[in-house]
């Protein structure tokens, strides 16, 4: 829909000086007529970037994704309630009953500060919306955000083309969609923005040299540290690139400028942050960008001397003593930190990043993670498409037009890349690089070959009157492919934009391409038109296939809410499964204010936000023993349990089953982790009792303990009694696909209190102790 | 005078032994020789092997367990070896040998003289010298680890160690030691450092020293590292390291191959289902990522010096086709692979 208009706007623009009526009118000047079509095009990328993130709550509604946004919902609506101060010290006593979490103190606020900022904005401007409104559109605003961005980092790596196409892909790049599309309310939404518009900041101070640019950089810096964890990727990378730039002799004042300021100031900003505190002096994660600074310092007073000092032999032997020193005085200072403690070491995390077995074999926990897991060619190919075909193009042609920029760009393409290979959702963090450096690819090809397509026959290039027909031309043939993509735009945008630069041809493009200019133009070739026109048609054919991947992965994959589930039905139709929020709002309401709830964790921020309820524990998975109290109670017989659930305080125990509808992420499908988890902090739970010869069972030949714990007991309670399927024998569990081993199951302790619609959520009350009510 | 002495007490000891003996044959025992004096056999056993496992066979195990009458002094903790399987990469027998060696050496370190060093032992039986112990503990497949505490008296009783509690090395052995005989390891496991002590000093005074030259060349500029070229091929190999998936074989321990189950002439090279991947797949898919970027490289940066027109044009083509079959073939094999495909979805009315 975006694209059409896009067309119009672009023809419109485009044929602007030809019909005399409207010349008088339109007497806009080349490079107006190029702003022109760059500005429209921008401003359609943005809209497209926004209404490519609404099908969910268009197919839905406006509401809140998953798990973690729930949380972060619930302390948007508590930051704008009581204030910024009450949100800094708040100790929440609602969640990790009894031990509770002091939230102020373990959580980025960007992402929260930022929502209630948009909130009291639209508040001032008399717009009358809800915070959650605010909250499900803060991704996609934010994605649109980036492409503004995207656009001026590709403009200052290559050219403005270059933006223009950038700003296109990310636009509807699936590895970055999926973590930003309306209502996925989490820290990454606006951390991606973050990151890059502090990358785009620092690679300008570093071609400017200017304080400015640095002292923005460093703002940007402190923006991201309070919205995500993943800033240590941009303290780490930027030290990288510096060192490269000294060791490949590419130190300059410039460089020196940019990465004080910002390392200084970015440093004392990210302290103000209290997740964050004094990690940036004390742990080893940051220690390489104090070593880069330092060694930056020793760099210019190295310079300072060979300037004073003129005798080339004194400088060397100079040289070579204050080397030796600085460098072993640096180790010392290293291995002392850490020996005595000061220095943290690295975190398992970040080791598990540099060496990808050690999260295997030392912290299963992590590896457990789906998210954690490492990629598949097969995913890269989902979120990222043909861009992975160019990838390598453009990082030949970044090689080839080497410069400070180009250069940073190829090193967090090739890091992020190397870390996407390592965890999926690191893919995440390298779709910007990998979208610029395809937008590099994908300009330079399509100048070359509009430039070829252009030079036959008429040589005069330079002349801009033949330029605007062929550009004519150009369009006209394209609309003729009915190719509904921008980069079509911005490939014309770029063709104008190449006209303009034809003056100033010196700086332009690589030799090559001139070279090709000549080439051709000496040795009037008819093939070479036609083949520049198929590659032509080729590429524009791939970036259509591109957009059309994108819309459908984005509509089909990365918009379903996990809250609410969608089934097709026998007969093709939509059914929707709203059991959660069923349940959480029955306990909103028939539940007394200060009830406790124990569930599994997953379903912990969910109950606090939409339940309002107090919870055992929850998806800030902190304290491991805590969880593995609530495994063990969930594993064992039911008076062992309620010993357990009493010590809790627990008045109503929540499971999830999909035995009814076939929904099979339920809690039986999780219990093994309960299991596992509590047997390891508790030695009683044993795996293999669960177990019979290595298998997971639910039917009759399962293990006793399986069939009489506490789990088994709530998920299947009255169970035996349904008809599941037509022909089956009742207590046919169709998650499974078998019937179930125990039908007739009573509850001692524990009291049915509410089961929804469609059986996915069951709530059980604990009985009080027996003699006293 | 010394050597009266020692016939007294080689007399004594003979005395002890026959008296042990005739104990022994009075309360009906079976074994021939006295606590002691087996204890002290397993220790010069011991002794002998570096690492302080004793190598046993058929003739030891039925000296030391079966002919012993329970309670034994001592607990052994066997590991079950096959020399003819040790080169199958996927039981990992010679490298949970070392580890269980390690166990025993680290053991053996922190119990140099107290009364629990000669509590547990350390032995491995071999397969092929040793096939009737191993029907006697009815171990059929390896690896395995079995521990015989003391008061076990049939040799299938004694308890045998989970693979899950062998998989992660010495120190999950150690676990199942100290929950099993209650002996606690004293410490922890000692690992040969990777490098010794000596080593990082000499490196350390090396980088030290060659550093300033180092540094001098590179300011410079006339070292590999200023070349553009490696600069490029790393960049390209860390792209192809990471898409194809090169991190998920290595950390998953994917094989290149697997054979076909139905018919074991044939390998599959190819996985279906999203998320899992074989090597040589990731392998040939990573080819082709890289193939469309260079051919588009090469035609706008290399082809265009080409003097001669005709070979313009031959590469010209030749390059159009390569890319356009690596597009399709890898757009087919997602498609393939992931079970998904774009398609439309027609109104109800329609039907």
């Amino acid at each position: 829909m975006g694209a059409k208009a896009a067309e119009n706007g672009a023809k419109s623009s485009s044929s602007a000086p030809s019909p005399p009526p409207l010349k008088a009118f339109f007497r806009l000047k080349t490079k107006q007529q190029e702003l022109l079509i760059r500005v429209a095009s921008l401003a359609l990328i943005y809209v497209l970037a926004f209404a490519v993130r609404l099908f969910s709550v268009l197919r839905y509604e406006s509401m809140i994704h998953e798990f973690d946004p729930y949380f972060n919902y619930r302390t948007t609506l508590f930051l704008t309630r009581n204030g910024f101060y009450e949100f800094w010290n708040w100790f929440d006593s609602e969640s990790w009953y009894p031990l509770g979490r002091i939230i102020g103190g373990t959580l980025y606020p960007g992402l929260m500060v930022t929502a209630a900022l948009i909130y009291r904005l639209l508040r001032f401007l008399t717009f009358a919306v809800h915070i959650r409104e605010v909250c499900v559109l803060t991704a996609p605003f934010f994605a649109s955000n980036t492409t503004i961005v995207a656009y001026f980092f590709g403009k200052e790596i290559w050219d403005s083309g270059a933006g223009l196409v950038a700003a296109a892909l990310i636009a509807i790049c699936p590895g970055y969609i999926s973590r930003s599309v309306a209502g996925s309310y989490d820290n990454e939404g606006v951390a991606i923005f973050a990151l890059l518009f502090t990358f785009y900041l620092f690679v300008k101070a570093v071609n400017t040299g200017s304080l400015a640019w640095a002292l923005a950089s460093a703002f940007g810096y402190f923006y991201m540290v309070s919205a995500w964890g993943g800033y240590v990727f941009i303290i780490n990378l930027i030290p990288l690139y510096v060192l490269v730039l000294l060791v490949t002799g590419r130190y300059s004042m410039r460089l020196y400028v940019a990465y004080n300021c910002m390392y200084i100031l970015g440093m004392l900003l990210a302290m103000q942050i209290r997740f964050v505190g004094f990690q940036h002096v004390q742990s080893g994660e940051h220690m390489a960008a104090m070593g880069v600074f330092f060694l930056l310092q020793v760099f210019y007073f190295l310079d300072w001397v060979k300037y004073m000092l003129n005798d080339k032999q004194l400088f060397q032997s100079f040289l070579r003593i204050t080397l030796t020193f600085a460098i072993s005085v640096g180790a010392l200072a290293l291995g002392i930190g850490t020996a005595s403690g000061y220095i943290s070491p690295w975190t398992g995390r970040f080791y598990s990043l540099l060496d990808p077995t050690y999260a295997k074999d030392h912290i299963p926990i992590i590896a457990s993670v789906s998210e954690h897991q490492p990629t598949a060619w097969s995913s890269f190919m989902f979120d990222f498409h043909i861009l992975l075909f160019l990838f390598p193009a453009g990082l030949y042609f970044c090689f080839k037009r080497l410069s400070d920029a180009t250069i940073f760009i190829v090193m967090y393409g090739l890091t992020s890349m190397y870390f996407a290979g390592v965890m999926v959702r690191l893919i995440l963090v390298a779709a910007p690089a990998v979208c610029l450096i395809s937008a590099i690819a994908i300009s330079a090809t399509v100048k070359n070959l509009t430039s070829l397509i252009r030079t036959k026959g008429k040589a005069p290039l330079a002349v801009s009157g033949k330029g605007s027909s062929s550009l004519k031309a150009s369009a006209k043939r394209s609309e003729a492919q009915a190719l509904r993509f921008r980069s079509l735009e911005s490939a014309e945008a770029q063709a104008l934009h190449f006209r303009s630069l034809e003056s100033a041809e010196a700086q332009a493009l690589a030799s090559e391409t001139s070279k090709a200019h000549e080439a051709s133009a000496d040795q009037s070739l008819p093939f070479q038109h036609n083949c520049a026109i198929a590659l032509l048609v080729g590429a524009f054919y791939l970036l259509s296939r591109y957009a059309i991947h994108c819309t459908w992965v984005t509509s089909e994959a990365y918009s379903s809410p996990s809250i609410v589930l969608a089934a097709r039905g026998a007969h093709g139709g939509r059914v929707i499964f709203d059991d959660y929020r069923e349940a959480y709002y029955w306990l909103r309401q028939n539940t007394p204010a200060d009830a406790k709830v124990m569930s599994w964790w997953d379903y912990g921020y969910q109950i606090t936000a939409m339940g309002n309820r107090t919870v055992i524990v929850d998806n800030n998975t902190w304290n491991n023993t805590h969880i593995a109290t609530v495994g063990r109670a969930m594993s064992s017989y039911e008076p062992e349990a309620y010993e357990i659930m009493q010590s809790l305080d627990v008045d109503y125990v929540l499971v999830v089953f999909g035995g009814l509808t076939g929904y099979s992420s339920d809690d039986i499908n999780k219990f093994l982790w309960m299991v596992r988890i509590g047997g390891g902090v508790f030695p009683v739970i044993k795996e293999p009792d669960y177990l019979v010869n290595g298998e997971y069972r639910v039917d009759k030949g399962a293990a006793p303990k399986m069939l009489n714990c506490l789990m088994y007991k709530l998920a299947y309670y009255r169970f035996g009694e349904m008809t599941t399927e037509y022909g089956k024998p009742t207590g046919y569990d169709r998650a499974r696909g078998v019937e179930i081993g125990n039908k007739d199951i009573k509850l001692e302790y524990l009291e049915e209190a509410f089961t929804t619609s469609n059986w996915i959520i069951r709530i059980y009350k604990v009985k009080p102790p027996k003699n006293r009510w | 005078m010394e050597t009266q002495r020692r016939r007294v007490a080689e007399e004594m000891a003979i005395s002890i032994q026959i008296t042990a003996v005739l104990l022994l044959l009075i309360t009906g025992g079976a074994a021939g020789r006295s606590a002691d004096d087996l204890v002290a056999e397993l220790k010069s056993l011991r002794s002998q092997s570096p690492s302080g496992v004793i190598h046993l066979d058929d003739r030891l195990v039925s000296s030391f367990l079966t002919s012993v009458g329970t309670p034994r002094p001592y607990s052994l903790l066997i590991f079950f070896d096959a020399n003819q399987l040790r080169s199958k990469a996927e039981l990992r027998l010679p490298h949970l040998h070392s580890e269980f060696s390690l166990l025993s050496a680290s053991f053996a370190a922190h119990h140099k003289d107290d009364a629990s060093s000669s509590r547990i032992f350390f032995c491995d039986v071999e397969f092929e010298e040793s096939q009737q112990s191993f029907d006697l503990f009815g171990v059929s497949s390896v690896p395995h680890v079995r521990l015989v505490p003391a008061s076990t008296r049939s040799l299938r009783d004694s308890i045998p160690m989970d693979q899950s509690e062998f998989s992660r090395g010495a120190e999950s052995m150690a676990e199942f030691l100290e929950s099993k005989t209650k002996i606690s390891l004293g410490g922890a496991i000692l690992r040969p450092p990777r490098v010794s002590l000596r080593q990082v000093l000499f490196l350390l005074a090396a980088i030290l020293i060659s550093a300033p030259f180092l540094i001098r060349r590179i300011l410079d500029g006339d070292t590999l590292i200023h070349d553009q070229r490696l600069w490029m091929s790393l960049a390209l190999f860390v792209y192809f390291f990471g898409v194809s998936g090169t991190m998920h074989n290595i950390i998953h321990n994917m094989p290149m191959v697997l054979p076909d189950r139905n018919n074991p002439d044939r390998l599959i090279f190819f996985y279906q289902g999203s998320g899992m991947q074989l090597g040589a797949e990731g392998f040939a898919i990573g080819f082709l990522y890289m193939v469309v970027g260079l051919v588009l490289a090469f035609v706008t940066h290399l082809l265009v010096r080409f003097r001669s027109i005709s070979a313009q044009r031959g590469f010209m083509l030749v390059g159009m086709l390569l890319a356009y079959w690596a597009v399709s073939k890898v757009i087919y094999l997602d498609n393939w692979k992931t079970g998904y495909s774009i398609h439309s979805f027609r109104p109800k009315s329609w039907w």
